[in-house]
């Protein structure tokens, strides 16, 4: 695959503080890739030095091949953005905010008229065309928040946290539509504290914590960094302590917790646990209402490599 | 790509209710209210002859240009009659200022004039404004060479001297001094216009300005349409409020109205570029900004008289750098040379102080828009 983009060594100090340290990664076209990490951990940064807004203390970022700069106006006309925080004009209504920034890069009027109502169709809007920002919830906002960024048809969007303080609805109409746009052929770089919604949409993960890359690579791979691979829940009655020492002696089973008729069995790296732990069950007649497997999630690789949570 | 961001900026500052308020809506009412308080007032206190008293020493006395002009503005049944002047002893003055039969007198000393009056009105300013015009003439005649000032005196003092507009006509009236600063102050709230156009363009200022930042559209082009805009709305702003201040509320900017035109422009776009500096300059959300904005303008038209004549006389006495450098008296001061001279001196010195002051400002907003990069956002 092209590299669209390349980060090498990129630093950012304010007053002595890193607030990126020396990162280098990749985005490959086509691709999703996800910035993962806690509040203040330096994805916004690294996505407005990327952008060039950000003056950076040391590294070298290129797009399509050429150095970034404030200047790089054909590199700029081919990237859209999504700002954190809701960039729009509050005295301009839907259609007007994502006509205007829409014409920042195409001149065309008939070509953005279609351009306009392609990302307002893409965002669900199409009923609050004439609304102000003021008249939308918070979740509608956020999406024609997206519109304004992505409505040139950009071929690299930069979507930082778009789904902040959303609510469920507007959440999954903005991860179809981001999803649609993968499928358009942008690539994406896409930062989020919500680990699920890496797991749902990105390719690739960059996992960050104090401005420094902690792990990188796809969340299976990511997971597969984890000593914990998985855990199997049992609801199950009344069991013997000879049955739990026996669990305690299976392959990969790392730890068994039994509690209030919940049986939590712990497993180190291992395939086909559930189907062993079954088999166990079956064998030794143990009557169950309900088994179920989970795998590790990039919240546990997080835990793991930090000893703190994501949203901590 | 120009048009585009021009039409826009229209739009969005048109819709901005506060800055509509304040540049369009707030000149009126106030007018309105300088109207309605200031009409009766003026009329009761319109401006007749002036009764004035000078202390008849030696150097009043060998002062030719002060004495030929006030006996020219003190000519009995004169049109050109302005003052009722006594010429009388420091001791018979005091008295008669105590007395309330004159307003105050003039005492020249150490070849300085002083003029000594017991309260503060618009017959004392005018009766300083007077004095002290005819006094700098004065000095600048005894610059001249002395053989040609000798040959041609009479005719320099007719055309230098008594230039000054019939006072009593009806143009010189309470309520003009503070449409002058009601004026001047209009071309200043339209700063808020320039401010607002800048914050939504920088991208370490609002989170719009992130947006505009990281598009291909060069920074020059996206403010110069918005300041175009901006600048658009403020003249009509002042368009406005001139036509409702003549054919509604009367007020007669007299015959000079190409000047007062330019003036009213040169003042605007000192405004704007006001509204640049500070938008541009102080890292502060756009309220305080604002509220920045007001504090600056309402001071400086209080330096310059709105709330009282006599605050612009105390401050051009005491301490004159202040005024010198106060953009709302240029503008009110160029109006009063517009209705009190005949001459333009003054008037152009104010128009170039506004162009010196939008030039300064412009240059310290410049280096500071055209970073491309910021340290944070």
């Amino acid at each position: 695959m092209n590299k669209i983009i390349e980060v090498k060594n990129l630093t950012k100090e304010y007053k002595n503080i890193k607030a990126v340290d020396d990162l280098s990664f990749d985005v490959f076209e086509g691709e999703i890739l996800g910035l993962l990490g806690p509040n203040g951990s330096g994805k916004s940064t690294t996505i407005n030095s990327v952008l060039s807004l950000l003056k950076f203390s040391k590294g070298k970022i290129k797009i399509f091949g050429k150095e970034m700069k404030p200047d790089a106006y054909d590199i700029k006309a081919q990237i859209g953005v999504v700002f954190q925080e809701v960039s729009v004009f509050d005295e301009l209504t839907v259609y007007d905010n994502i006509d205007y920034f829409c014409g920042l890069y195409i001149n065309d009027k008939n070509i953005r008229k279609n351009y306009v109502e392609e990302a307002i169709n893409l965002v669900g809007l199409e009923n609050f065309k004439k609304f102000y920002p003021k008249q939308l919830s918070g979740g509608l906002l956020r999406r024609l928040n997206i519109a304004c960024g992505i409505a040139h048809k950009p071929k690299i969007i930069f979507l930082d946290e778009p789904t902040v303080a959303v609510d469920p609805q507007s959440r999954n109409n903005i991860l179809d539509g981001i999803k649609k746009l993968r499928d358009n052929g942008a690539t994406i770089i896409y930062t989020t504290h919500y680990m699920e919604e890496v797991e749902i949409l990105c390719d690739r993960v960059i996992i960050l914590d104090k401005g420094s890359i902690l792990a990188m690579g796809t969340c299976d791979e990511l997971k597969e960094l984890t000593a914990k691979s998985e855990k199997i829940t049992i609801e199950v009655n009344d069991l013997e302590n000879n049955i739990i020492d026996k669990i305690k002696k299976i392959r990969n089973v790392e730890d068994v917790k039994y509690e209030n008729g919940i049986l939590l069995v712990t497993y180190t790296k291992g395939k086909e646990n559930l189907v062993h732990m079954v088999d166990f069950l079956k064998d030794n007649k143990i009557n169950y209402s309900k088994i179920f497997s989970e795998r590790p999630t990039l919240n546990d690789v997080f835990l793991e490599l930090t000893g703190k949570e994501l949203r901590d | 790509m120009f048009f585009h961001n021009f039409k826009y900026s229209l739009k969005t500052l048109l819709r901005n209710k506060s800055l509509i308020f304040w540049t369009f809506a707030f000149p009126l009412i106030l007018g309105t209210l300088f109207y309605m308080t200031f009409s009766d007032i003026s009329s009761k206190e319109k401006l007749n002859v002036i009764d004035i008293a000078i202390i008849d020493n030696e150097e009043f006395k060998n002062n030719n240009m002060l004495k030929y002009s006030f006996d020219v503005l003190s000519e009995d049944g004169s049109e050109n009659q302005m003052f009722n002047t006594k010429y009388t002893d420091k001791d018979e003055a005091n008295k008669l200022i105590e007395e309330d039969k004159i307003v105050g007198y003039l005492l020249i000393e150490e070849n300085t004039p002083k003029i000594i009056v017991n309260k503060s009105g618009i017959n004392q300013t005018i009766f300083k404004y007077v004095t002290e015009e005819v006094f700098q003439k004065g000095k600048m005649l005894e610059n001249l060479d002395y053989s040609a000032m000798n040959q041609n005196i009479q005719e320099i003092m007719s055309s230098e001297t008594v230039n000054l507009n019939n006072v009593t006509n009806d143009n010189l009236d309470y309520i003009m001094i503070e449409f002058y600063t009601l004026i001047a102050m209009a071309c200043m709230y339209g700063s808020l216009f320039g401010m607002t156009s800048i914050n939504y363009k920088m991208a370490n200022i609002s989170s719009v300005g992130k947006r505009v930042a990281i598009s291909p559209t060069k920074k020059g082009t996206t403010i110069l349409s918005s300041l175009m805009a901006s600048f658009l709305l403020q003249l009509i702003g002042i368009v406005i409020l001139f036509l409702y201040t003549i054919f509604v509320l009367h007020v007669d900017y007299g015959s000079h109205i190409e000047f007062v035109v330019l003036l009213a422009f040169v003042g605007s776009l000192a405004g704007q570029v006001l509204g640049v500096f500070v938008g541009s300059v102080f890292k502060v959300g756009e309220n305080s900004k604002i509220g920045i904005l007001i504090g600056i303008i309402m001071s400086c038209c209080f330096l310059a008289g709105m709330m009282g004549v006599m605050m612009k006389y105390v401050i051009d006495t005491n301490i004159p750098i202040i005024n010198k450098l106060n953009p709302v008296n240029m503008i009110t001061d160029g109006f009063y040379a517009l209705y009190y001279y005949n001459t333009f001196d003054r008037y152009w010195f104010n128009i170039i102080s506004l162009a010196i002051y939008s030039l300064i400002l412009t240059t310290i907003s410049f280096f500071v828009i055209r970073r491309q990069k910021y340290d944070s956002i």
